[in-house]
Formats: structure tokens, sequence, C-alpha cells
């Protein structure tokens, strides 16, 4: 037996979005390793790996399903810090960072994670905070794609819809060739949320709003309203997290907007029945691919720029 | 009034953390402490602490409605709110410690290895008097009752006694299971008998197993949390740990900051000289080995016999009478048995160690247990049971397991303990008073 095969891949799955990880699994040609997590009585996490994983390379797959995200942290620190008493070799995961972004990543690698691995942090400046490796994919190459099957890029604009999503937005736009436009948030007094503006022309066009998160979607409601208000042909949205917390299946259902595009990162459950408008790109092989590239300690870049066939 | 520290309660037990503030006669620290609509923790702090002593009170207990994962990421939030907005120290109080158990072997509720080694599954047939057959694929279940005959209790009548008549419950279609008593002598009749299927551990529950099997031949890896636990608190910022009672005292070592451990014993021995008539015939019984340290302890300090029930919770071979192992070390007949412990969680220990009391002739039969968590359905255990009178701490929120229990659970208050033990702390005087007053 080679070297190679000594240190394979092991992926593990936590309990928030198993189809992820399935999708993950099916990519790389390998199997869910064989673990088990659950909630004793009284709540507390257990977690027990059925399988070696002494010398391997363990990938740990979880994403924070909606109201749980607690639940779905401390599992993954559990797991982590299981499988580094269980003697393996590296460790990356993939999670999204929540606000407390610091305190998770101290924890992450305090729990023993070697590397991370996750989709469009909400602020790349939080890659700074770990001292282990952080590979931040982006969405963007899979939202490209979407858009020349979909689309003519000519009759498009992408529209963000805050200032602090302009360089996304550009972004995109300049690998489009396309018009950008922004919207931009009054604030009179903190809190309150004024007009919003919108800078750019978007008449008889395709406007495209892109965001990296879609929580009670209200920022996106209303600026595809203003977008409609200014002569825009159609609204659609792409957002890497479609969160979608509260009641933001309804407010969607009843704005102006044609479509949400989003991402698997987060588990959608029975949402994509409950919302017409909501279209999903499967995110399983870049994150598949990267993992990949990792473990045979090839650059990771490309995926940057390119998704996966 | 006790100058310059703030007390900030998580909302794991606000009642808690207002008499302990009323004990050191301030207000709690206003905070803000919920969730966003994703579910992610919010919590501002918003009285000054730059400079202060922080004590922050969350204990681990996760129950009417709320989760005990999120109350301890809030703590390491507000642990981390706290460092950043420069408070001087910051003590975590955890009345109760989450994660202190550390099982090796993944345990059901009857103390049997949960997972069987792959080859062995599906080779015996089930059978009454063998202990529940772990619930996975390819594990023979008993045929559901759905004709309507009362086969269960016919069974339970007949051929439940094992080695020493401790039996071990039944269960139906992996689901549920039937206290089972109002056999073997014990007299007392059951209310919650077949009212449905309630679920103790996750374990019990064929959908949360999934298709878990482990590789055959490998010892399957549990994670113990407790190291993590430690680890992450420190890395949140905590300068100081108080908890109560550690289940594992050894726990204070996983940590680099200092960590006191306030015994709750003077409370219950205190319970035990008051409340017990003639205390000093009574036997204090631990229910398990591991807690004999701790039942002789109080039972030396007041002078009274002490008996020990001997429960194999480690069996190095997988048998299929593994529970039958149960026995008393020690004379408690005709006399009050006093049962010391330090958690009562599904209650399954003490309950059984209540009916092994009762056969051997005990007259009455009181529980004293630091931490009353009541999970799964260890109230309707409880209540079923031959203990005449439970008493625990209100280490974790006791109102709703009061309301439940009635006269039979006695609740006594350990705010005092812990405002003394963070007046001390805050003063840098000696809290190990604490530890040996009576």
């Amino acid at each position: 037996m080679s070297a190679e095969m000594a240190n394979e891949i092991k992926l593990i799955s936590g309990r928030s979005h198993p189809e992820l990880s399935d999708k993950i699994a099916k990519r790389l040609g390998i199997q869910v390793a064989r673990t088990i997590s659950l909630n004793y009585s009284n709540q507390e996490t257990s977690f027990t790996v059925g399988e070696s994983v002494r010398d391997e390379d363990v990938f740990i797959v979880q994403s924070t399903a909606t109201g749980d995200v607690n639940e779905g942290l401390m599992e993954l620190l559990i797991m982590i810090s299981a499988c580094r008493t269980a003697s393996c070799y590296d460790k990356k995961d993939k999670s999204r960072a929540p606000i407390s972004a610091r305190l998770v990543a101290n924890m992450l690698q305090t729990a023993g994670a070697n590397h991370i691995v996750t989709v469009d942090l909400h602020a790349s400046q939080i890659q700074g905070f770990f001292s282990v490796p952080v590979d931040n994919l982006y969405a963007e190459p899979s939202f490209l794609r979407y858009i020349r099957e979909n689309f003519n890029p000519e009759d498009c604009v992408i529209v963000s819809p805050d200032a602090g999503g302009a360089k996304r937005a550009t972004s995109i736009a300049d690998h489009l060739n396309t018009a950008f436009a922004l919207i931009h948030k009054e604030r009179p007094r903190p809190n309150v949320v004024g007009r919003m503006v919108l800078v750019g022309n978007v008449e008889d066009k395709v406007a495209i709003l892109v965001d990296d998160m879609a929580d009670t979607c209200g920022t996106l409601v209303k600026a595809a309203a203003v977008l409609k208000e200014n002569g825009a042909k159609s609204v659609l949205a792409l957002v890497t997290h479609g969160i979608l917390s509260g009641n933001a299946i309804e407010t969607l259902n009843g704005s102006v907007l044609t479509a949400l595009v989003v991402t698997n990162t987060v588990p959608l459950g029975d949402k994509v029945q409950r919302c017409p408008k909501l279209r999903v790109i499967d995110i399983s092989p870049t994150v598949a691919e990267a993992i990949r590239r990792t473990h045979n300690g090839e650059s990771v870049s490309y995926l940057f720029t390119h998704a996966p066939v | 009034m006790v100058r310059n520290i703030v007390v900030l309660g998580g909302n794991s037990h606000p009642a808690l953390v207002d008499s302990v503030c009323n004990a050191l006669s301030l207000p709690p620290c206003n905070r803000i402490l919920t969730k966003f609509s994703s579910g992610e923790s919010r919590c501002e702090i918003q009285d000054s602490v730059r400079g202060k002593d922080v004590y922050i009170i969350q204990t681990g207990f996760g129950g009417n409605g709320s989760r005990l994962n999120d109350h301890f990421m809030d703590l390491c939030i507000m642990i981390s709110a706290c460092k950043t907005g420069s408070a001087r120290r910051v003590t975590a109080v955890l009345p109760l410690f989450p994660y202190s158990r550390q099982p090796d072997l993944p345990y059901n509720k009857a103390g049997a290895p949960l997972f069987k080694a792959g080859s062995e599954s599906g080779k015996k047939d089930y059978t009454f008097d063998s202990v529940p057959a772990t619930p996975a694929p390819g594990i023979p279940k008993t045929a559901g009752l759905t004709n309507g005959t009362d086969i269960t209790s016919k069974l339970l009548k007949t051929s439940l006694t094992n080695g020493n008549g401790v039996q071990s419950p039944i269960k139906q279609n992996g689901d549920g299971y039937f206290p089972a008593n109002g056999v073997n002598g014990t007299t007392t009749p059951s209310p919650v008998t077949r009212t449905g299927a309630y679920t103790t551990h996750d374990y019990e529950n064929l959908s949360h197993i999934g298709a878990f099997q482990a590789k055959p031949g490998y010892k399957q890896w549990v994670a113990q949390a407790g190291t993590l636990v430690a680890n992450l608190l420190n890395c949140a910022g905590a300068d100081h740990v108080i908890t109560m009672d550690l289940h594992d005292p050894q726990v204070q070592g996983f940590f680099d900051v200092p960590v006191d451990n306030l015994y709750g014993r003077p409370l219950l021995k205190r319970y035990i000289q008051q409340h017990i008539p003639n205390y000093k015939d009574a036997v204090i019984i631990s229910p398990d080995a591991g807690g004999a340290k701790r039942a002789t302890a109080i039972a030396d300090s007041m002078g009274v016999d002490f008996a020990l029930i001997h429960k194999e919770r480690r069996p190095t071979k997988i048998t299929d009478r593994q529970n039958a192992s149960m026995m008393l070390v020690g004379d408690v007949r005709d006399r009050i048995c006093i049962l010391v412990d330090d958690l009562l969680d599904t209650g399954n220990t003490i309950t059984r160690a209540a009916k092994l009391c009762k056969k051997e002739g005990a007259t009455k039969i009181y529980a004293l247990l630091t931490h009353g968590v009541f999970s799964g359905d260890a109230i309707n255990r409880v209540q079923a049971s031959a203990i005449d009178k439970v008493v625990v701490t209100n280490s974790v929120p006791q109102d709703k397991h009061k309301a439940l229990l009635g006269p039979k659970l006695d609740v006594l208050d350990i705010s005092p303990i812990f405002a003394e033990a963070i007046r001390r702390v805050h003063h840098g005087e000696s809290i190990s008073v604490l530890f040996n007053h009576d």
C-alpha cells in the first residue's frame, strides 16, 4: 500500500446539512464516514466516530441551520475535538462564520481545526482572525455561469443593494462586461432606514441584485421595488447564503422579485416548495474540488475564478 | 454592597441570578441577550464593565424551551464581550457544569453499551429477560403490540426477575418503555404505565440512529467534550471558573485558570439534620461506586451508617444479563435510607437504587442530589419510584419540576453559597471555609 493510500480523505457530516455532505462525498467518489451525533436527554451533544480517523485527512462539513446556529456550532466544535483526540493528522471544515466571528474563529482553533474552508465570508477580513489557513471560496463563478446560461449579459445590470457589497457586485459586472448600479440607503438617524436611492441606470434592463446573505429579505425586497420603480424590466437576486429566516418566504412571495437564486450552503428544507421564486445552485462541486485540492496540496485559487464542471 | 463588581446573568436561570444579586445587594447587569432571526446569539452588555470584576452566571441546563448549547454559546459570547469591554477579570459561574460527564462508551439508560460490535448484531433473538437490544439496523425488535392484548404486562409479571430482582426496562418498538413497577413486591401503582411512548435518550429513537454502524473491529470513539468545554471557556477569556459538585473533580485539571469547585454537601447535611427524624439511625447510601466518596464524607461527619450499591456499568463482555449485577453492600432492613448522589439526569440510577433498597426492607427512602436535571422522562420515573422524597438544589431551575412533583420534591437554595463565594473571590479571601462549614 503506497503512502498516499494510507492518508485518505474522511468526510464527516454534521447534522445541519447532510444533503450537502452527500453531494460532496458523491463528487469526491467517497462515502461519508460512519459517525453518529445526537443529543442526550439533558441536551448535551454527543458525537461518536464509527471508524478510524488516525492519520487521515478529516474534513467536517457543517452548515448553519436556521434557528439552530449554536447547536450546529457546538456540534462542530465537539466533532473537531473528537477527531483531534482520535489522532487524526489534519482537519478542515467548512462553516459560515457568524457575527461573533472573532470568538468563533478562536473556538474553532481551540477545538483543533487546522484549516478552514468556507464560502463567501460576510467580511473577508474575518480570515485575519484565524492563525490557520482559511480558504474563502466564492460562489461568484457559479453565479457568473448561471447568468451566462440564463440571460444575455448585454441586457443585464448588476446591482448592489448596499454600498458594502459594491465590490462583490462590480466584480461580477466586470467579468460579464455589463453595466453596474448601486442602491444607497440613506440613514437619517441610527436604526431608521430612510429612502433608498438608485445610483445608475436600470431602465428596460434585467436588474440582478447581488448579495452574500439573504436573511429576512427586507432589504432585497425594498431594493427590488426601487429598481422596478426606476423602470427595470425584471428584477432577480443572486445571493450566496439563503438563510431565509423569519417570514422571508412570505416577503419574497409578495415581492416584485421574479426569482431569488441561492446556493445550497444552508439547508433550505421545504422552502423551495413554499416559494416558487426560489432557485438553488449546487455549490457542492466547488467545495468538493476545494477539498480534493487541499488534500492533494494543489492550488485552490483556480476555484476563485472558475466553477468546476 | 460590594463595589466594583458586576453580576451578569445568562438566560438559563434568571431566578438564581436575582437571588445571588439580592444577597450581594446589587442590581444585575443590564444586558440584551436574545437571538437574531437567523438563530445567531445577540449579546449587548449595556452597563460599563471597564475595570470591573465581572461574574457571569449561566448554568448548564437546557429545558423549558431553551437549549443547553445556546446557553453555553451565550456564556462564551458574554465572556468575550466583557473581555473586549475591558473588564478587569471575568469569572464564569456555572452552578451545573455542562458536559462534565464523559462516557467513553455510548450507554443507554439501562447502563448497557449502546452499540454492539457489528459481528454480534442480529445473531440473538430478543427475549424479555434480556436487556433492551440496541436500536440499530439489523438488530431484532419486539413485535409491535397492535392487537390490543396486554401481553407486555403478563410478561412483566412472569419473566422479568433476573438475579436479584432488579428489572431492566422493557423496550417496545424501540422508542418507549414501561416502568416496570408493581412487580417484585414494590407496590407503588404506576400512574404512567402505558401512557404513550415517552422517550429518554435520542439513542432510543431509531430515526436519530439512522444507518449508523461502526466498522467491524473498530472501537468507536465517543467525543469527550469536557476538555473541549474547558478549552472553549479559556479561549473565550474566562479568568476564573466557579462551579459546584463537579461530577469528576478532575475536570478542574482541564483548565489553565483557577477553578473553585463548591460543595453542595453542607446544604444536604443540614437538610438531613433538620428534616429527617432519627437521622442517626438512618443509612446513607451511594447509588453507585463512583459516588462512594461523596456519601462516606457525609456519613462520617454525622456518624451515620453507610451502604453502597454496586452497579456494573462497564461490562467487559457483552452478555444479556449485565443488569443483574446491581447489589447492595450493607444492611438497610427496617431503616431509613438516604441516597446521596451528585446528579439526577434521567433518574434511572437513583430509582433503581431506591427499588433495590425497598426490596431489601428499607422503611423510607430519601434521595438527596445536588443537581436535579430531570431530563427525559425522569419526572414520571421518580413519581412512580419507591423514593419518598427527592431533595435537590436550585443549581438548575426547579419551578417546573416542583410543580410536577409537588410535595415529593424539596428544593434547597444555593444562592447564598454562590453569593458568598463571589464576595470572597472578589475580595481575595479564602473560600475554603465554604467547603467545610456546616
